[in-house]
């Protein structure tokens, strides 16, 4: 069978007026795909694979209807987005009929059916077919397209049937038919199918298709969208094989051996190597740099300019604030105000301030060293005068005023005692380490050995704080990921809340009666950090332990898992440039993995019996005796696409032999064309002159109804 | 439509003279057409079968048992067998190597091993 998404689109059938209305028309309604034709021809005239799909065409909006695969080159017309394949069958029977009519309106119209479908009709279905799947294929058929008469037989036995007509299986037999959703093993005895003994198992090409897909794409996930259905089919007709022995095969792979080398196959996606950037040469590089420099002075005379011009514009402000200061100075005290009233200053002092700042920001943008901003020999009662003077005597602006000379004296006050301070400490950490010098000087030996100790004291102090808190886990997050255990924080937490939910419930409450009762909900409030402080301090120790240890010592190496913590976390990957084996899906173990689930359905879940183990309940099942069951077994016959995996044969009738009495006859033979004999059978079928004894008529059709479907009953052999 | 589609014709034209009811008339547009099928559960418990008689064949009781063998099994990564099994994730393993890809794994990958077995948790 070509690959669907290769398949030609089927032309429309010229001929169709041609045929007589006896000539019946044959339709194998298979899993996968629908054939159509005419009885007594070789093959089928029409197939395409038995999906709709409907989807928006995109230019005029509308929904419209596409049946089988097309061209894919065709399908940007279309709006697939919220469409998909959708399928009739579920497993084998028929249950959605609007998809259905879709597909056989498609059928007969590619046959090239014109005014009416009056021919009789031959169509496959699963053996024992529920009788509502039937009868509403039986009502599509008969009043929708208004056809004659019909009869419904099951496509294995037409293969079977095809294949005793050339010669390859007995009248006796065991059709063995594995098809695209399930599995059959169906007993022929006389010609004629024992329904009682046959077997199914819901298995089939679908499974394994979507099994390589799914192990594909979960072993390849950047690749997934390169791995669909059709491909994945594509690559399990050219590459999947049935292992005769399962186990032997895996160890084989498993050991990796030449052999298993050999039996590996490769699929190489498309891919580019990226172009390599050259290596610039030497005149670019220098045209480079010469391009960078003159970037850097264009932004350094930028900077310049700038600050040129704040330079002049300090310069004038400060001369402005001179004159300013000049007529003050000429002027009587009392038109100061007057004065000052275009301005916004209010006294000699601001102004006199101002005049300090701006000098102050000259020397900066010149980049001249700062005056000690604070004159200390201004003493502060002159520098805020209306701190000390009681409210009641100052006008409102005046109290304005008082505010903000509070706030300036504050401030400066408490800038000059963090100053002292931080001399202080400096002075001490000098006077330690001046301490610990001499300590060094003394007795360098036992001072480095007082450091060790100390630093491996803090180590393990912090270390085992971690531990506490994390649980021994890489998790820093400190949450409770899946399937670990509390960490020791945790459970001393849980440990209080149920002691204390238990103590509570019995005796006399005397909680709270003492107050370290009450520090039972620090402990157990679910932050319970309380010596993160204390955490902080030992880590800036032990990092100005560890300086120390590096300066003095030239053995000592810090440890690196608290070190560098954070940084060791995760691996990354190192980056490396893609080659063209990161686009190849190579096939090895699923080469046979995933046909093997035919016959160990367990393995995707399925628990149902494999292929060869149908064989046997089958037979079991046969009312016959052992002689009728050895001539059962000498004609072994297996059809349906999956007969087309090679190796599937042996494979099959090394499982039979298992089971069969020892030395029994066995035969285990496949169909001449597994895919397309069961349309054919059928076409042989109702090409002879007696097929019309087995039809229903759309007369008898309306007078009973469902009940002649339900007793209705193909005999094969007319 | 754009010619190359009309001539491929691919598009299954709305009205086809050979049928007695066309398909608008039978699904006007615009109604709405509600769930008019039913899936093969459904349909398997409509036909009522065990009012039937037990030795009668019918699609149910054709379907084959269980194997009689015990399952084998497979690790779920690499195909071989399995004699391991991972406790957090449930999946079944080959070697220690396997065991520690497993671990890597993110949750929806396992997920999805799970499921090609049928075995996954599904939450309702």
């Amino acid at each position: 069978m070509p690959p669907p998404s290769t398949m030609a689109r089927p032309s429309r059938q010229p001929d169709y007026v041609r045929f007589s209305p006896t000539t019946p028309i044959v339709i194998d309604n298979g899993g996968s795909i629908f054939r159509i034709g005419w009885a007594g021809e070789s093959d089928p005239r029409v197939s395409f694979r038995n999906v709709v799909q409907r989807p928006r065409h995109k230019a005029s909006g509308e929904t419209v209807t596409i049946v089988g695969d097309n061209d894919p080159a065709l399908m940007k017309y279309f709006d697939c987005t919220r469409t998909s394949h959708r399928s009739p069958f579920d497993a084998n029977v028929v249950y959605q009929f609007e998809n259905m009519e879709y597909i056989l309106d498609y059928g007969f119209e590619r046959l090239g059916a014109t005014s009416q479908v009056d021919h009789p009709i031959l169509m496959t279905e699963c053996i024992r077919n529920p009788l509502n799947s039937r009868s509403k294929m039986a009502e599509l058929l008969f009043e929708t397209y208004g056809v004659p008469s019909i009869a419904f037989g099951v496509d294995a036995v037409f293969s079977y049937k095809l294949n005793q007509q050339l010669g390859r299986c007995n009248e006796e037999g065991l059709a063995v038919c594995s098809g695209f959703s399930t599995s059959h093993v169906i007993p022929i005895v006389k010609g004629e199918p024992v329904a009682e003994a046959c077997c199914r198992t819901n298995i089939g090409g679908f499974h394994v298709t979507d099994y390589l897909k799914q192990l594909l794409s979960l072993k390849y996930p950047h690749h997934i969208s390169n791995i669909t259905w059709e491909k994945s089919e594509e690559l399990k007709m050219e590459h999947c094989y049935v292992a005769l022995d399962f186990a032997s095969e895996l160890q084989l792979f498993q050991k990796g051996n030449e052999i298993a080398k050999e039996k590996t196959r490769c699929w190489q996606l498309p891919w580019v190597p990226p172009t390599q950037a050259e290596i610039p040469s030497e005149e670019e590089l220098a045209r480079r740099a010469a391009l960078k420099e003159k970037q850097g002075q264009r932004l350094r005379d930028m900077a310049a300019a700038r600050k040129s011009l704040r330079i002049t514009e300090l310069e004038n402000e400060l001369n402005s604030l001179e004159d300013l200061l000049q007529q003050i100075d000429e002027v009587e005290e009392p038109e100061v105000l007057s004065v000052l009233s275009g301005t916004k200053y209010f006294s000699r002092q601001e102004l006199e301030s101002a005049i300090l700042r701006v000098t102050q920001s000259l020397r900066k943008a010149k980049g001249e060293p700062l005056e000690p901003e604070e004159k200390t020999d201004v003493p502060l009662s002159e520098k805020y005068p209306l701190v000390s003077v009681p409210d009641d005597i100052l006008s409102p602006e005046q109290l304005k005023e008082k505010k903000r000379q509070i706030f300036l004296k504050t401030t400066s006050e408490g800038r000059l005692l963090a100053k002292r301070k931080r001399i202080e400490e400096e002075a001490m950490r000098e006077r330690q380490n001046q301490l610990e010098e001499e300590k060094r000087l003394e007795n360098p030996e036992l001072y480095l050995e007082q450091l060790h100790i100390k630093y491996r004291e803090l180590c393990e102090k912090i270390e085992s704080r971690k531990r506490f808190k994390t649980n021994g886990n890489q998790n820093v997050s400190g949450g409770v990921g899946r399937g670990e255990r509390l960490s020791a924080a945790q459970k001393e937490r849980m440990r209080l809340l149920t002691s204390a939910a238990f103590d509570r419930g019995k005796g006399e409450d005397t909680f709270g009666a003492r107050d370290e009762d009450w520090q039972l909900y620090k402990l157990m409030s679910k932050d319970n950090d309380d010596d993160d402080n204390g955490q902080e301090e030992d880590e800036a120790e032990l990092a100005r332990l560890t300086c120390r240890l590096q300066d003095i010592d030239p053995n000592f190496i810090p440890k690196p898992d608290l070190v560098q913590l954070q940084a060791t976390t995760a691996e990354f990957p190192k980056f490396r440039p893609q080659t063209a084996e990161d686009f190849q899906i190579v096939l090895d173990v699923e080469r046979f993995r995933c046909p093997e689930v035919l016959f160990q359905p367990n393995m995707i879940g399925i628990d149902q019996a494999g292929l060869d183990e149908m064989t046997g309940i089958s037979l079991r099942r046969l009312s016959f005796d052992d002689s009728m069951k050895d001539e059962i077994t000498k004609s072994i016959f297996v059809t349906g696409g999956n007969a087309l995996l090679p190796g599937l044969l042996p494979r099959l009738e090394a499982g039979i032999r298992q089971i069969r009495p020892y030395l029994s006859p066995l035969k285990v033979v496949r169909a001449y064309d597994p895919i397309l004999d069961a349309w054919r059978g059928a076409a042989v079928y109702a090409n002879s002159p007696l097929f019309s004894s087995q039809t229903l008529s759309i007369q008898d059709y309306f007078e009973k109804g469902e009940d002649l479907l339900r007793q209705y009953n193909i005999k094969y052999t007319i | 439509m754009e010619p190359e589609v009309v001539s491929s014709e691919m598009v299954l034209p709305a009205a086809l003279p050979f049928k007695r009811v066309q398909m608008s008339d039978k699904y006007p547009k615009g109604q709405s057409r509600g769930r008019h099928w039913k899936h093969l559960k459904q349909i398997v418990q409509a036909e009522n079968y065990s009012s039937l008689p037990a030795h009668e064949p019918n699609y149910l009781n054709i379907e084959s048992p269980p194997s009689m063998y015990p399952s084998k099994k497979y690790c779920d990564i690499t195909g071989f067998e399995a004699p391991y099994t991972d406790p957090r994730t449930s999946l079944r393993y080959a070697n220690p190597g396997v065991f520690k890809r497993i671990r890597g794994l993110p949750d929806d990958q396992i997920q999805r091993y799970l499921t090609l077995r049928n075995a996954a948790i599904v939450l309702r």
